[in-house]
């Protein structure tokens, strides 16, 4: 089974993001990494320039690049730096990750990835998909595991690849409104880039103190950290190709070598749990969607 | 021109009929199932009832159509497809489709049924729309509340599908078909079962004389004696962040366009929605009574209308919180 290191969601700048993809590609265990940015178009911390030099820059790693495109989709603008997208995929020879139907139109026939938040809920949806270009997809965060195993068992038309979301701050929804920005009542229009204040989304509590969402921007997403690790025997019989792992700002190496051995029998989940908890600084994991049960609750299989 | 259409939302027969009585050009309702995203129980149409609303609106010239807005599941799709089916025998003037799985069968065995793409497809821009179109012959697509005004006339511009947009009720302030803030806390799903925070997952109490709302065990909000307590959703909870504690992500209130119904008129939309399946017919009534006058009243002279305080005195009645907002339309809201 191999790994993906699915897309920054966060703006971190140029440097960091920079020297994550950097690590990420020469030091970690991944196998596919998802570049571009998919949370807001109003972000430009990677240009399409430094987005081709670092296409180049770690081409050497071996390791598959797939170019991500953008969550919700919305302005001119925007569908015409989908189009700009596309076209460097074709000409870098990678794939493209479509996350609005926006990004299907646009590369209709090219080799895609249909993301998380294209809504593919069953096989019927993938077949046609397969038809316009998708070649993976990777299943809604919501979507059970007994749902998972339907769509891999009925969609054999094709070869197509099943990717899972394992690890990381679950991306939740989209809206137009900044949330981010609102904390600082500020609007999107003028949000000065308060997003970049939080590496791993601004923590969003009840008034009981629990931890419940992240904002990130436009985007929102779980507090807890969403882990698979303890699910992780469970996973071969479900056809699953590759599972995600969702950037966060420290210890990515680590988190992903964790993975690494625990997919390969080398390290058994119940420790993997404890080390990655660890990593998490004693904060509880959810896994519920996995389970059929409350994302934010976490189930011991 | 063509004039923009009053849509209204009904639950049950009952409001059907109030809203073909006052004044709806358009109605919608779906099936009593979870084929339809607004699956509560009591609520929605048997086929028989639906032949029935569908025969009380054609007397009276308004047009009726089924939603069918959410996703087959992988275990049993067969229900979805049989609503479709349904939707086709009773001559719906419309059938309003999510999934791409349902859309293909809908265009492939019932040719001559009108597509509308529902708000659930998320399609919020020029190149989905075409995606659709190009696939599934859509004739109108139904806008996710995520654009501002100008930003749908642009829109309008480079689309050949009619557009229909929510002109009232309550306010999604996420991506329709994108948002799994629902299912996170209650493992409910809008896009799997059709319900976005149900009642099940609700609970009301009174500690030290003040009211606590929560949703899947989560405090949503507090209120102090006297303040009225909204349904409990994540979207319109009161949370902590940033060192305070407020409405993290929208204030409960309902969105309500009157003021700027010239603007989103003239944006070129065919149609206004509003939005309440679940609502009482006194709702459905009161509110397509007003929106009718509105829309009237606009066309009787364009350039002079205003939103009377009574409309929206009255339409406030009929929303929690008692409040209302433009929403996205408005870029500041963003």
């Amino acid at each position: 089974m191999k790994i993906s290191i699915g897309p920054v969601l966060f703006e971190w700048g140029r440097s960091a993001l920079k020297g994550f993809w950097q690590r990420m590609a020469f030091e970690s265990d991944a196998d596919v990494l998802y570049l571009g940015e998919v949370v807001c178009s109003k972000r430009q911390s990677l240009s399409l320039s430094d987005l081709e030099s670092l296409v180049h820059e770690l081409a050497p790693s071996g390791k598959e690049l797939v170019l991500s495109t953008l969550g919700l989709v919305m302005s001119e603008e925007e569908q015409q730096a989908l189009q700009r997208l596309h076209e460097l995929a074709v000409g870098w020879n990678v794939k493209l990750e479509a996350n609005d139907m926006a990004g299907i139109g646009v590369a209709e026939g090219y080799a895609l990835v249909a993301g998380p938040h294209v809504n593919v809920y069953n096989p019927a949806t993938l077949d046609f998909l397969q038809e316009v270009g998708v070649v993976r997809m990777v299943f809604p965060v919501e979507l059970p595991a007994d749902s998972m195993v339907g769509m891999v068992r009925s969609a054999r038309v094709k070869p197509v690849e099943f990717e899972l979301f394992a690890h990381g701050r679950l991306p939740l929804t989209f809206s137009a409104r900044c949330y981010t920005a609102r904390a600082f009542r500020l609007s999107k229009a003028n949000c000065q880039y308060k997003c970049g204040d939080f590496p791993d989304g601004m923590i969003t509590r009840t008034q009981e103190g629990e931890g419940l969402l992240a904002m990130n921007g436009v985007q929102t997403m779980s507090e807890k950290v969403y882990t698979l690790i303890a699910d992780v025997p469970r996973l071969p019989g479900l056809g699953i190709d590759l599972v995600r792992i969702s950037p966060q700002s420290q210890h990515m190496v680590e988190i992903v070598a964790i993975w690494r051995a625990t997919l390969d029998g080398r390290m058994d989940p119940e420790e993997a749990l404890i080390k990655l908890g660890e990593l998490n600084g004693g904060e509880p994991f959810c896994n519920g969607y996995f389970h059929n049960q409350p994302g934010m609750s976490f189930y011991r299989p | 021109m063509k004039r923009v259409e009053v849509l209204a939302p009904a639950g049950n027969l009952p409001s059907l009929r109030a809203a073909v009585d006052n004044g709806a050009d358009a109605v919608y309702f779906g099936f009593r199932d979870a084929t339809n995203a607004r699956n509560f129980e009591g609520l929605n149409f048997s086929e028989s009832e639906a032949a029935q609303g569908i025969a009380y609106a054609r007397q009276h010239g308004v047009k009726a159509n089924v939603v069918l807005n959410t996703f087959p599941q992988v275990n049993d799709p067969s229900p979805w497809y049989q609503a479709v089916d349904a939707a086709a025998r009773l001559q719906a003037d419309a059938i309003i489709l999510a999934n791409i799985a349902l859309l293909r069968y809908c265009r492939e065995r019932h040719p001559g049924l009108p597509i509308h793409l529902s708000v659930q497809a998320s399609a919020s821009n020029a190149e989905a729309i075409r995606f659709y179109q190009r696939h599934f012959q859509i004739a109108r697509v139904i806008l996710p509340r995520v654009l501002t005004a100008p930003e749908i006339r642009v829109l309008h511009d480079k689309v050949d599908v009619e557009l229909e947009v929510f002109a009232f009720g309550g306010l999604c302030v996420m991506a329709e078909g994108r948002c799994h803030l629902s299912s996170f806390v209650t493992g409910v799903s809008p896009n799997i079962e059709g319900v976005c925070s149900p009642a099940r997952a609700v609970r009301f109490e009174n500690v030290d004389g003040k009211l606590r709302t929560r949703l899947g065990g989560a405090l949503i909000a507090e209120y102090g004696p006297g303040e009225e307590a909204a349904y409990p959703t994540i979207c319109k909870g009161r949370f902590q962040a940033n060192e305070r504690v407020y409405h993290v992500m929208e204030e409960p209130g309902s969105l309500n366009i009157l003021e700027i119904l010239p603007q989103v008129i003239e944006a070129g939309v065919a149609s206004l929605k509003i939005e309440g399946r679940q609502r009482t017919k006194s709702y459905v009534g009161t509110v397509t009574k007003i929106l009718r006058q509105a829309v009237d009243s606009y066309y009787e002279n364009p350039a002079a209308y205003r939103a009377k305080p009574a409309w929206i005195r009255a339409l406030n009645a009929t929303s929690e919180g008692t409040t209302h907002t433009l929403g996205t339309y408005e870029e500041s809201w963003q």
